[in-house]
């Protein structure tokens, strides 16, 4: 037992400078990911509650389509799509990939925000004299907007893990770089483990942070 | 101030409103019971255009109201609503709350609209809660800042259903003290509530809905001494 400690901890000292620079990769990939994924998911979101019909087919499809794929299909179809017409580096691509993913997810978390709040809301502020757009941006968006930051919080955690998948196309995020040093080292099991500590790591941190800013909530509603 | 007539609503397939007609007339009281499920709700929601009638004409300070031409959101600033569960909005401050549809709505200058909650909030009794947030309030509290909001928007018409129905018994009084001095103000109101004794003290009128229809209206003296129609009797008998 204590035999693979040293192993994994030679792994580790010996790849931690790389591995920090593909950290750095890992959280642009997913912030990007996520930012790009929340106004998509805006957009989709205001369609599928829009009254027009048309609308709300397109933001159904797209959201059939993305979540009724797997992501790392999308990655490959968005890369070679996009590589195609445009060029464009890796990282690019596949921050892009991300943000078309998770825009489908987050358009749902908006929608339900959305249409989670008291129907009474919406009563109450008509019944004021304020117009649907009025009640919509001072009433019912900023109560939507603060009941999706949990959930959101949750999207970007499982960004980061998703974002991984990015490695197919070459990008030298966390897992890619594992993949390597795996290959290059013969030493596949010590790599992993250390690949899993860095998301690990990283993933509680972001857990714990998003704990405080719920608390913070709790406390400001109580 | 305000008139229905021949107001017919339905959802789908069940007719709620049968032909309902009702004149009230300005600075009148107007107390509408019924059985649950008889209508009362739907008829205010309708006042308000909060629910579209089917049929029939609704006339609110001398202006018959037609919904495909008029801007109803402007007419719906004009009947001022109270609900059961208050739907204050909870991301605001209790003055935040009265000020919000003066400011968006009215365009009026932050300053005097602040004036304008301040006073109102002291109306009902509720001038040092002005920056607390709605979750800290009780139930009777929160039904007077939205009695307060509502009043913000200077209604010609208040409606009211069953301000008091989610309230602990202990609270119901100080919001029926609220709408008793409304009402001795002169403001116009129709009140769906269970509180029969604030019927007897407060209303001119009061009016029984059975099955989408009125069957009597009566001051309270005659409407609770001289009942004409038979489940008007059964109904005085049950809250009596
Ligand atoms: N939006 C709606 N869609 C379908 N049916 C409705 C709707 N609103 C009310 N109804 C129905 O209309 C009928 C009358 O409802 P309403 O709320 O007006 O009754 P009420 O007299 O206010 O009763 P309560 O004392 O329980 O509040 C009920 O059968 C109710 O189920
Ligand atoms: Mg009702």
């Amino acid at each position: 037992m204590p035999e693979i400690f040293t192993t994994v901890y030679d792994v580790f000292m010996r790849t931690y400078p790389g591995f920090l620079e593909a950290t750095v990769v890992t959280l642009q990939l997913t912030a990007i990911g996520v930012i790009l994924g929340t106004v998509i998911g805006l957009v989709f979101a205001l369609m599928k509650i829009s009254g027009s019909k048309i609308l709300r087919a397109i933001a159904n499809i797209y959201i059939t389509i993305i979540r009724g794929t797997p992501l790392i299909v999308q990655i490959m179809f968005l890369y070679f799509g996009i590589v195609e017409l445009y060029t464009m580096s890796n990282f690019w691509a596949g921050a892009i990939a991300l943000g078309v993913h998770n825009g489908a997810y987050i358009a749902e978390i908006f929608r339900g925000s959305i249409q989670g709040i008291d129907p009474g809301q919406r009563e109450a502020s008509m019944s004021l004299g304020m117009d649907r757009r009025q009640t919509m941006s001072r009433i019912v968006f900023p109560q939507a907007l603060r009941r999706s930051i949990p959930p959101l919080g949750n999207q970007f955690i499982i960004t980061l893990k998703d974002s991984s998948l990015v490695y197919i196309i070459g990008v030298a995020e966390i897992f890619s770089l594992g993949n390597r040093e795996a290959a290059q080292s013969y030493q596949p099991f010590e790599s992993f483990l250390v690949v899993a500590l860095y998301y690990l790591v990283l993933v509680m941190i972001f857990t714990f942070l998003l704990r405080l800013y719920e608390n913070k909530l709790d406390v400001d509603r109580a | 101030m305000i008139i229905g007539e021949n107001i017919h609503k339905s959802f789908g397939d069940l007719e709620v409103l049968k032909g309902v007609d009702l004149h009230v007339r300005p600075q009148e009281v107007v107390v509408l019971v019924g059985v649950s499920g008889s209508g009362k709700s739907t008829l205010l929601r309708c006042f308000n255009f909060l629910e579209m009638i089917n049929e029939g004409k609704i006339t609110i300070d001398g202006h018959t109201v037609n919904p495909k031409k008029d801007n109803l959101t402007k007419i719906r600033a004009e009947v001022g609503m109270v609900f059961q569960h208050f739907n204050l909005f909870p991301h605001k401050t209790v003055l935040e709350n009265v000020i919000e549809a003066p400011i968006t709505v009215k365009k009026m200058k932050k300053e005097e609209a602040k004036k304008l909650g301040a006073e109102l909030l002291k109306k009902v009794g509720l001038e040092d809660k002005a920056d607390v947030y709605p979750s800290k309030l009780s139930g009777g509290q929160k039904q007077r800042v939205a009695i307060a909001r509502s009043l913000a928007m200077q209604p010609k018409v208040m409606l009211f259903d069953e301000p008091t129905s989610a309230l602990d018994p202990e609270l119901v009084g100080e919001v029926l003290q609220v709408m008793k001095q409304l009402a001795e103000e002169g403001m116009t109101m129709v009140v769906v509530t269970h509180e029969m004794k604030f019927a007897k003290e407060v209303a001119d009128r009061i009016i029984m809905i059975d099955e989408g229809r009125i069957i009597e209206s009566a001051d309270p003296k005659n409407f609770f001494e001289n009942p004409q129609n038979e489940r008007t009797k059964q109904f005085i008998q049950l809250v009596e």
